[in-house]
Order: structure tokens, then C-alpha cells, then sequence
């Protein structure tokens, strides 16, 4: 078109000229666009050196030393109480109601599985037209779940009519570009939080299947998100395979801070219940502390005999026990503060996927590949 | 990097490749030779036994840990039982293992296709039967195997007969050690149906899923260079104080961890008794000590605790200064409600606190409040949280919660808080008559001052036997408010002739608060007067905000008062939908549904006359009394109801003139309605003001002296329904306490009669006082008695 133009109004040496011109243009306009992402990394690794330096400028002691003090967890009896056999499938995830005795969870072949974990009797089963529903989530009424997979899509049942088969009242909620690995309702019965593959989280209006607000900045699929326990707070963090932590905004949709250390992707975040830390769990078979306020991470919980990787992790009431599930079959327990493992847990035949501290913090439920979930006290 | 990185097999391989190298070793390492068994030299091998002291001794962990890490490599193939093809297990014993070679390592190479799978069985297939003869699953994947490649399997035949022809050439200790090997490598990844496969991966790990795809726009780096800008920008606090404070956490919190403190009484999941969870429901009365003292260890512990929360809203509402939390939860609210109410409840917040001259209106700076009025322009859920946030941290977290810490209401509570450990040592000594009886006495504490917190619901609790199965009462109750709030209506709107008191719920804090003032030192009163308010109002945000405002609501029945009469039951029926759906909409706080639906469920007997009981001692005890009885005797007759409650609103109230102006301002306009004839009625407030205190001082005088005062005024109106009062108080304490008798889960028998007297003695008190008041009200105020 351009060309046309010339013609008509210029010669043929001005033409050319001005396809040079124009020629120039486009290669400059690439040139920049390169540019300004080359710069941007470069940018992006000097301040995150100049981040690294400034974090180390008040960094006066480790935890352990600080720690010293305090007397060791020596009484820690903690044993298998419940034994929740489930169909065949794999057991993918597991969150307890507010009730505290109730537990859902959600497995590879679909099953959405509603517990009386203190009876050990499973109450109610509702099925989804997918595999590998990876998360599932109580509301804080305790009369909605929620949960997704690989179908993307986060769907919430309401489960508190017994009688009633809760897959007829089903609701989509959110739908995501990639599998939906965790969600959580923040506090709310009328919101979701979920972090999803396609490397967002989002956060849905329930009533409306409206996303009130997404989370852009992570590089790789989230896979775990949490809620600060802050009643005013507004902020959750999510971990991601790009082996980054980020603390959000829910307001802003901003993240506002951001915590890296890990050798391999990040399984699983949980905050610490002062709200002042978060953890994760990593592939790298390393779980870590982060404080927000010292901006750094200041522990790291391995042992040269653990070789498998973190799947799910999650405090004591206290903070002061650290539980993660493992790859190889085990639930260790940390002392968060000493940075000592406290206590080794034997009891599933597969790989621990999910853990999680009941609300009144007196027992702990895991969900396994070996297709059931257990209580521990 | 990314890419490399995500293509690259998860990281446990890593460490235990490093392991089994040094396993393998020669100085270091595990010692492998031929072992002798029996006659038979096995070539190669090593005993599970000297693994596992190689791993105790490498790792430095016990032996149970050591076996644990054993048989993990040994499920990956790192290693193999000789003599045992079937299982991959490792015992600590003289059973003999055979190290793998690194090519058939687990993940060294590409997980192998099925072709592969088939030259190996074919292979088998062709060998000495004897040894090398199929499974019955390699048979039967052989099978499928050969009816899937069909086109392939010249080839696959022909590369199993050259590969059999190969091996014929090789030494045979070399022989039977290849094909251990590749047998054991076939066992880790085509495993026998119904084991565990440790190669299983999840779907989402194995092809490099979004992030490989995803290249890093400028946009993505622009933001993380924002991100890190804003981190460096970041004040910190030093290490050592930050950790100082995880580690005081840490201690602070130590006791109320019940994994490692245990709980008081015990852990349900480790005794099966559920008495924790009755003592540490949502909301209850008989509260632990514990639980009250957590309350102040900070503010958070306090309001996240239904329970805390509540008692603090009380004590700020004695000190009529709660608007502010009342405010607090309501912006709480807000952010928690569906997208589709925003924009109501903001303006419902706006109106009822922030507006110029509202009802409950906020102290807040001036800065703050122009900031809110900037946000209002565009409604969100967030519109109020920095006027929120103001009164958290300056009001409620730097004012109130540390006066009500020192105050004497926290001090009593916690004077009354209970000792569950008491429980205990009846659990250990079933059958010890003496232990029962202390024992039973804590129990009756604990639920006969409950008589009505939990008031439904807990006694349902205890009755289920089940017990704690508050929480599953809890889901379906709270259910049916949720979904179906109009269920409750036809049997709540049946009720309204006869209970009408729990039509004014909504009121009854209010009137019920104000006597209730820091002097009168009873518990008991607190008690009654939570047991009114838990049905009804403000155990929850959503409630409160529904009932702010008593005085809108007296409006409409105060000011057409007499034309009115032919709506009674609409209005209350009315108010019995707001309540329902109040309470539907409060979805985040569970115990909401839990005390308002189940008081609506069931048992509206005993809640009818546990409000009526606590109307009366309420304070507007005689207009209470009266309107009990005629709405006994006539459904007409209850419609004076609202509106004279809410004169008694401002009757018992904070004498006006006491309160903010804008106080004040609102209660004028409804003056006039409401008290229609009496024009000194200022003076009258005062009057029964103090005739209620006086009452109040003497709710010691027996029952039996107050009926028969009742009785002796005969005809009287009044004094009749003071005494059905009575009747119905004290018929509910022997429910209440019935109800424990048959029902404390597993204590059952041998209450203490003592106890049982001791505390229908306090109810009967507190109903006594409410007589007195109410006499005393006939006698000294009469303005409403010459309309």
C-alpha cells in the first residue's frame, strides 16, 4: 500500500528511499521490543542482586540461635487414629470442615468423598465428570465444597442436605486455562480463591461465577495458595514450578512481595498462624520459613535422609511444629523454631499428596496415593 | 533455563542416584561378592542387612528409617531382591540383594515404550521354560501386546531371537546377572496389576506443561521489575527481632497446641470423648479458662473466637461504644457478601454509620472519612476499609480491647471460666461415686449456665449423645437457613401468637443490656440476657446490622401505635424474615445459622419461654409481662409490642440526655409516638430506671415471697404474667437441667441435687428480680398503665 502510494506521488529514487525508510522502521521497532526485554532482565537481575544485599544487611542471627532458648518438643505422641479407606483411586486432597470432625476429599477417578473422619464413616459421594480432581475445599459455613482438576474449572456443591444428591446443585464457578490445582474460599462462602496451571490465580464471586480479580506474576504453574490467618489481612501467597513465592494484594491484585530459594518447584505454601512467616514445600525435598517482616528466609527444614519431595505441608496451632508430606510415604514433623525434625511418621503405603491440620488443631489428616486418608493425634 | 529445567526428571532422582553411587562404592561402599547358599554361589549380591547398617551409619538414622529409605530405593530399582522377582521389598535380614546397573536406573532413560516391553517378553518366551517362563500377567500383556503391534511383531520376534542368540555366548554367572537385572528393571516399570508403581507421575508434571510454553513477555519482566523495586524500597525489621517474635510466638501459643500440649479434657481423636469440642463450640456458655484467657493474648484470638467476640460486643455495648466493632464487623461483612449486594450493603453502611447524624455513626478522623467519601463514588467491597481499618487499630485494638482486658467483666468471666481438666479423672475412674459428683457438678455448671447459649443447640448437642455433633447439627441447621429460609417462616409466623418475645428478638439486647449495668455482679444475669441475644441479635455482624436500629423499626409500629393493631402478626412476621434471611446471608459466620436456625427449628417451646424469661429480666420487664399476657389471651393485643418496646428502648436506656447528640436527635422524632400520653415521661424514665436497679439489688428475695405478692394482687395483669413468667423460667432450668441429666455423654446418672436447686435457685433469682421490677413498675410508673 505504502508502495502504491509512492508511486503515485514520487519518483522511483524517492521510493526507494522510502522503503529503506520504512524498512529501517520495522527493524528498529524489533530492535527495541528486544531491547526492552533485554534490559528489563538485566534490570530485573540487578535489582534482584541489589534485593539479595539489602536482605543480608540486617540478617544478625539464625533461628536456631534464637531458638536456644526454648525447650526441646520431647512429648510428641502423635499416631495414626483413623483409618479412611476410600474406593481405589488415588486420594489427591483433603480439607476438614469447620465442624471439625467432617473432611472432604477429592481423588484421581473424580469421587468427591464427604467423611465423618471421628466415625470413620464416608457420608456422602458425589462424582465429577473428570480425573484427577487435584483440590477440594470446605467453605467456612461448612455447607459448600468446592473443588477441580484437570478439567480446569472449579465447581461448587452444596453438600449440607444430606438427603439430597449434591450434584444437583452443582455450580461452575471459575474457569481457568489450565488444570486448577488448589483453591480455598477466603473467609467467605461467596468467593473462591483458586491457583490454576496456567500460572494465575484468580479469585470468583461464587453467586455470579464472576472473577472479581486475577493474580498475574508467576512464571510457572501455581500450585499452592494460602490465606493469611489475619482477620484484617488481605493478602494470601501463592508457590509455584517457576520456584517462586509471591505475597498478594487481593485488593490490587498486585504481589507485593517475593520469596525464592528453592531448588525445584514449590508444592506447597502454608503461613505461619502469627501471620509474621510463610513456608513452603518443595520437589527439592527441603521445606523453608520466610519471614515477612525480616524479608528473608530464615530456615530451612532437610536432612540428608529425606531424598523425596514435599507435597503438602502445614503448622501446629502453635507454629511451632512443622508437617510435611512426603514422596516417600512419610509425614515428618519439624520443629519450626530448633529446625530439628521431631518426629517421623510411618503409616502410608503410597505418596502423601495433602495434609492439613484440623481447625481446632487437635489432629491432622493426610490424604495418599494408597487410597486413603488417615488421622493422626 | 526454564526449559532445561522443567524436561529434567523430578529432583528425588538426583538424590538418590548420589546415594546408590557411593553405595556401590568399592572402599566405601557396600561389600558385594558371590555368596554361598547352600551349594549354589549366587554371583554379585549383597545381604539387606548390610544395607541397612551402611544407611544407619552414612545417614546417621535409626534403623526403622534406614529400612524406610532401603526399601524406597529398592521400589526404584536402584537394587533387587534375588530370589524374590514378585516383590520389591528389602528385609533386614541375610536375604540376599543384587545392585542395578546404571543403565536400567529408573530414570536414565526414557520411560520404555511397549515395544521394547514385547522383545523382552518374546525373548522370555523363547528361553529355557523352566526358569524363565512368563508370569501370569506378562502372559496376558503379551497377549494384548501382540494384538496392538501387529504390524510390528516380525520385527519384535526377530529382535528377541537375535538378543536370545547373544546372550547364548556369555558366561553364565554374567548370564543369570543381565537377567536379573533386566527382569527387576521390567519389574519396576510394567508392574504386576495392584502394586504400587513408584514411576507414576502426576498428569500435570510429566509434559512440560504451561511454564515451558510460556515465554517471558516484557510485560511479565516489567512487572517483576516493579515487584522488585517495591521489595528494595521495603523497611525490614531485624533478623533477630523478627525471629525473636516467631520464637515468643512459639511459647505464648505452646499451651493452647493441642498436639503438643494436649487438650483439656482430652484430645477427642485419641480418647473418642468429644467433651473438647461441646466445651469449645462456636458459641457456649460455660466457657474454659483457657479459652478465655487466649482472648487476651491479642485482639485476634478475642474476635475470632464467636464466643469472644460476643462477650466484647456486650461489654462495649454496656459502655455504648459499639458501634465501632458493630461497624467493623459490618465493613467485614461487606468484603465477605456476594458481588451482587455490594452495592446495597455499602450504601446500608454508609447510612447506618458514616452518614451525617446516623443512627450508630462513627467516630472517625477527617482525613479518613474524605477518603471514604472519594471511595463511595465507585461502591466495591472494599469502599470502607481504611475507615475500618482506622477504627480497628485505633479504636477497638488500642482502646477498647485493653480496657475490656482489665475490665471487671473480663475478670469475671474469667473468675467463672470452667476447669474441663476437672473432667478427666471421671473419665478414668468410671463408676467412683465421688468423682462422679464433682464431676457432675462441673457438668451442671457448665451446661446449666448454658441453659440457652447455645441454647438449642446445645442442649441438642448433649441430647444427640453422639454428641459434638453441634457441628453436624450445625451443617444442616445452618443449611436450612441458607437455602431455605422460607421454611422457617410458616412455623415461625404459627409461634407468633404465642411467642411473640421471639418476635422482638431483635429488641431484646438492647432492653436487656441496659440494667444489666457493671454494678449488678451476677453472672447469672449475663447469662440471661446472652441467652436472648444469641438467639437473636448480634452473636453475628449480618444480625446486628439488620438490627441496628431498633428504633427505625419502632417507628413504623410506635408511631401508628394504635391504628396499627390490626397488624400484629405482619409485623412480626416481618421481623422474623429479617432475622431468617439475616441470618442466610451471614454465610461466613457459621455459628450464626447455628443458634439462629436450630432456635427456629425445633424446640419452640422451650425458646419461647426462655426469651419470655429473659424479656422479663430484661429490664422492660413489666410491658413485657403484659404484652405476654395478652398476647396470651389475645393476638390483638401484641401489636403494642413493637412500639413499646422501643419507648422501653429509650426508657431503660442511657438517659438521653447522656448520649451523643445525634443520639438523641434520632430518639426525638419518636418520642411523641411512642409514649403518647405521658408527657413526663423524662421523669418516669428516671423513676423506673432506678426502681429497676433497686429491683435488681433485691433479686435475692425468694420466689416463693414474690408469687405470693403476685398472687395477693390477684386480678392484676401484671403480676399474673409475672407469674407465668415464673412458671415458664423455672420449667425451662428444670429442661435444662434435665436435659443434662439424661444426656451428658457417658456421666449420665447422679446429679448432684444441690446443684440442680442451687442454679434453679439462681434462674429463679434473676426471675424474682424481674417480678420485683415488674411490680415495682405497676406500682411507681404507671404511664403506660393509664393509656
Amino acid at each position: 500500500m505504502k508502495d502504491c502510494k509512492s508511486y503515485s506521488v514520487a519518483p522511483p529514487l524517492a521510493d526507494i528511499a522510502l522503503r529503506n525508510i520504512w524498512n529501517l522502521d520495522m527493524a528498529l521497532d524489533v530492535n527495541t521490543r528486544s531491547e526492552t526485554v533485554e534490559l528489563l532482565s538485566r534490570e530485573a537481575d540487578c535489582l534482584k542482586h541489589k534485593l539479595e544485599e539489602e536482605r543480608k544487611k540486617l540478617n544478625d542471627v539464625t533461628l536456631a540461635n534464637v531458638a536456644e532458648r526454648l525447650e526441646e518438643v520431647t512429648f510428641l505422641n502423635i499416631k495414626p487414629r483413623r483409618l479412611l479407606k476410600g474406593n481405589q483411586a488415588k486420594m489427591l486432597c483433603c480439607d476438614w470442615s469447620p465442624d471439625k470432625r467432617h473432611i472432604v476429599s477429592s481423588s484421581q477417578d473424580g469421587k468427591l468423598l464427604i467423611w465423618d473422619a471421628f466415625t470413620s464413616a464416608k457420608e456422602q459421594t458425589v462424582t465429577m465428570p473428570t480425573t484427577w480432581v487435584m483440590a477440594c475445599a470446605y467453605s467456612p459455613s461448612g455447607n459448600l465444597v468446592a473443588c477441580g482438576g484437570l478439567d480446569n474449572k472449579v465447581t461448587v456443591f452444596n453438600i449440607s442436605n444430606p438427603e439430597e444428591d449434591p450434584s444437583a446443585k452443582k455450580k461452575t464457578v471459575g474457569t481457568h486455562t489450565n488444570f486448577m490445582s488448589c483453591c480455598l474460599f477466603p473467609n467467605s462462602d461467596q468467593q473462591i480463591l483458586t491457583g490454576s496451571g496456567d500460572a494465575t490465580a484468580a479469585l470468583w464471586d461464587v453467586e455470579s461465577g464472576q472473577m472479581l480479580q486475577s493474580f498475574h506474576g508467576h512464571t510457572g504453574d501455581i500450585m499452592s495458595i494460602d490465606l493469611s490467618p489475619s482477620e484484617i489481612g488481605n493478602t494470601f501467597i501463592s508457590g509455584s514450578c517457576d520456584k517462586m513465592l509471591l505475597l498478594w494484594d487481593m485488593r490490587t491484585g498486585q504481589s507485593v512481595q517475593s520469596f525464592e530459594g528453592h531448588l525445584s518447584d514449590i508444592n506447597s505454601v502454608k503461613y505461619h498462624p502469627s501471620g509474621d512467616a510463610v513456608a513452603s514445600g518443595s520437589d527439592d525435598s527441603t521445606c523453608r520459613m520466610y519471614d515477612l517482616r525480616a524479608d528473608k528466609e530464615v530456615a530451612v527444614y532437610s536432612k540428608e535422609s529425606i531424598l523425596f519431595g514435599v507435597n503438602s505441608i502445614d503448622f501446629s496451632v502453635s507454629g511451632r511444629i512443622l508437617f510435611g508430606g512426603y514422596t516417600d510415604y512419610t509425614i515428618n514433623a519439624w520443629d519450626s523454631l530448633k529446625c530439628e525434625r521431631v518426629s517421623l511418621l510411618y503409616g502410608h503405603e503410597n505418596r502423601v499428596t495433602s495434609i492439613k491440620l484440623s481447625p481446632d488443631g487437635t489432629a491432622l489428616a493426610s490424604a495418599s496415593w494408597d487410597a486413603s486418608l488417615r488421622v493422626w493425634a | 533455563m526454564d526449559k532445561s529445567d522443567r524436561r529434567r526428571r523430578p529432583f528425588a532422582f538426583d538424590k538418590m542416584e548420589g546415594l546408590v553411587r557411593e553405595m556401590k562404592d568399592e572402599e566405601t561402599g557396600v561389600r558385594v561378592k558371590s555368596q554361598k547358599l547352600f551349594l549354589t554361589s549366587i554371583p554379585s549380591a549383597f545381604a539387606g542387612y548390610n544395607i541397612i547398617e551402611w544407611l544407619m551409619d552414612r545417614l546417621t538414622v535409626d534403623e526403622t528409617e534406614a529400612v524406610h529409605i532401603a526399601n524406597m530405593l529398592c521400589q526404584y530399582g536402584y537394587f533387587f531382591p534375588v530370589n524374590d522377582s514378585k516383590t520389591l521389598t528389602l528385609k533386614d535380614d541375610s536375604s540376599l540383594y543384587r545392585f542395578q546397573i546404571p543403565y536400567y536406573w529408573p530414570c536414565s532413560q526414557k520411560n520404555p515404550d511397549n515395544v521394547e516391553y514385547a522383545i523382552y517378553l518374546s525373548k522370555r518366551l523363547l528361553r529355557n521354560k523352566q526358569r524363565h517362563a512368563l508370569e501370569d500377567y506378562e502372559m496376558d500383556s503379551l497377549n494384548s501386546l501382540k494384538k496392538n503391534l501387529q504390524n510390528k511383531w516380525e520385527f519384535i520376534t526377530m529382535q528377541a531371537e537375535e538378543q536370545v542368540r547373544l546372550s547364548k555366548d556369555r558366561k553364565k554367572g554374567e548370564k543369570i546377572v543381565t537377567d536379573s537385572q533386566e527382569r527387576a528393571f521390567w519389574r519396576v516399570h510394567r508392574p504386576p496389576p495392584g502394586c504400587v508403581s513408584v514411576m507414576e507421575q502426576i498428569p500435570i508434571k510429566i509434559g512440560g506443561s504451561f511454564s515451558t510454553k510460556k515465554k517471558r513477555s516484557s510485560e511479565d519482566l516489567r512487572r517483576e521489575v516493579e515487584l522488585l523495586r517495591n521489595c528494595i524500597g521495603r523497611t525490614r525489621v531485624k533478623t533477630s527481632v523478627a525471629l525473636d517474635g516467631l520464637v515468643s510466638f512459639g511459647e505464648t501459643y505452646n499451651e493452647y497446641d493441642p498436639l503438643i500440649t494436649g487438650a483439656q479434657p482430652s484430645n477427642p481423636w485419641v480418647t473418642d470423648d468429644p467433651t473438647f469440642w461441646t466445651f469449645n463450640c462456636p458459641m457456649v456458655e460455660a466457657i474454659t479458662e483457657k479459652r478465655i484467657k487466649r482472648w487476651a493474648l491479642s485482639m485476634e484470638d478475642l474476635v475470632s473466637d464467636a464466643t469472644g467476640l460476643y462477650e466484647f460486643t456486650n461489654y462495649l455495648r454496656k459502655e455504648y461504644s459499639h458501634e465501632n466493632i458493630r461497624f467493623w464487623l459490618a465493613v467485614n461483612d461487606l468484603k465477605r457478601s456476594c458481588q451482587s449486594q455490594i452495592l446495597q450493603r455499602v450504601r446500608e453502611i454508609y447510612d447506618e454509620f458514616l452518614a451525617p447524624g446516623a443512627p450508630c455513626e462513627i467516630n472517625i478522623d477527617g482525613k479518613t472519612m474524605e477518603r471514604t467519601h472519594k471511595e463511595m463514588k465507585v461502591p466495591s467491597r472494599f469502599t470502607f476499609d481504611g475507615a475500618a481499618e482506622h477504627v480497628y487499630t485505633l479504636l477497638l485494638k488500642k482502646d477498647c480491647y485493653p480496657r475490656f482486658i482489665r475490665s471487671e467483666h473480663y475478670k469475671n468471666l474469667l473468675a467463672n471460666g470452667v476447669q474441663p481438666s476437672a473432667r478427666r479423672r471421671f473419665f478414668g475412674l468410671v463408676g467412683g461415686a465421688a468423682n462422679k459428683k464433682t464431676d457432675c457438678k462441673d457438668r451442671i455448671r457448665s451446661t446449666a449456665g448454658c441453659p440457652s447459649t447455645q441454647g438449642t443447640s446445645s442442649s441438642s448437642v448433649l441430647q444427640a449423645n453422639q454428641s459434638s455433633s453441634c457441628s453436624s447439627a450445625k451443617r444442616r441447621g445452618s443449611d436450612r437457613s441458607l437455602t431455605s429460609s422460607p421454611h422457617e417462616l410458616p412455623i415461625n409466623s404459627v409461634k407468633v401468637s404465642q411467642s411473640h418475645s421471639q418476635s422482638n428478638l431483635s429488641d431484646i439486647p438492647y432492653r436487656g443490656d441496659l440494667p444489666c449495668t457493671p454494678s449488678s455482679p451476677s453472672s447469672n444475669q449475663d447469662n440471661l440476657s446472652g441467652c436472648v441475644e444469641e438467639c437473636g441479635e448480634h452473636q453475628l455482624p449480618a444480625m446486628m446490622t439488620d438490627d441496628v436500629c431498633p428504633w427505625d423499626v419502632a417507628d413504623g409500629g410506635g408511631g401508628g401505635d394504635k391504628n396499627k393493631r390490626s397488624l400484629p402478626a405482619s409485623i412480626a412476621e416481618e421481623r422474623e424474615r429479617r432475622l431468617s434471611t439475616s441470618s442466610s446471608r451471614k454465610n461466613s459466620g457459621s455459628a450464626a445459622y447455628d443458634s439462629a436456625a436450630s432456635a427456629d427449628e425445633s424446640q419452640s417451646d422451650s425458646v419461647a419461654s426462655r426469651l419470655r424469661r429473659s424479656c422479663g429480666l430484661g429490664g422492660g420487664s413489666s410491658m413485657d409481662r403484659r404484652r405476654g399476657s395478652s398476647a396470651a389471651c389475645t393476638p390483638q393485643q401484641t401489636i403494642d409490642r413493637p412500639s413499646v418496646s422501643s419507648a422501653e428502648d429509650f426508657d431503660l436506656g442511657p438517659s438521653p440526655e447522656s448520649r451523643s447528640p445525634e443520639k438523641q436527635q434520632s430518639t426525638s422524632p419518636h418520642e411523641p409516638a411512642e409514649a403518647t400520653s405521658s408527657l413526663d415521661d423524662k421523669l418516669n424514665r428516671k423513676k423506673l430506671l432506678k426502681s429497676l436497679s433497686l429491683a435488681r439489688k433485691q433479686s435475692v428475695t425468694p420466689v416463693i415471697n414474690v408469687s405470693s405478692v403476685d398472687r395477693d394482687n390477684g386480678c392484676d395483669r401484671i403480676s399474673a404474667d409475672a407469674v407465668d413468667e415464673m412458671a415458664a423460667a423455672t420449667t425451662t432450668v428444670a429442661e435444662d437441667v434435665t436435659s443434662v441429666d439424661g444426656t451428658g455423654p457417658g456421666s449420665g446418672g447422679g446429679q448432684p441435687p444441690e446443684t440442680v436447686a442451687c442454679c434453679s435457685g439462681a434462674e429463679a433469682a434473676t426471675a424474682t428480680a424481674t417480678a420485683t421490677a415488674s411490680i415495682s413498675d405497676g406500682n411507681d410508673v404507671c404511664p403506660w398503665e393509664d393509656e
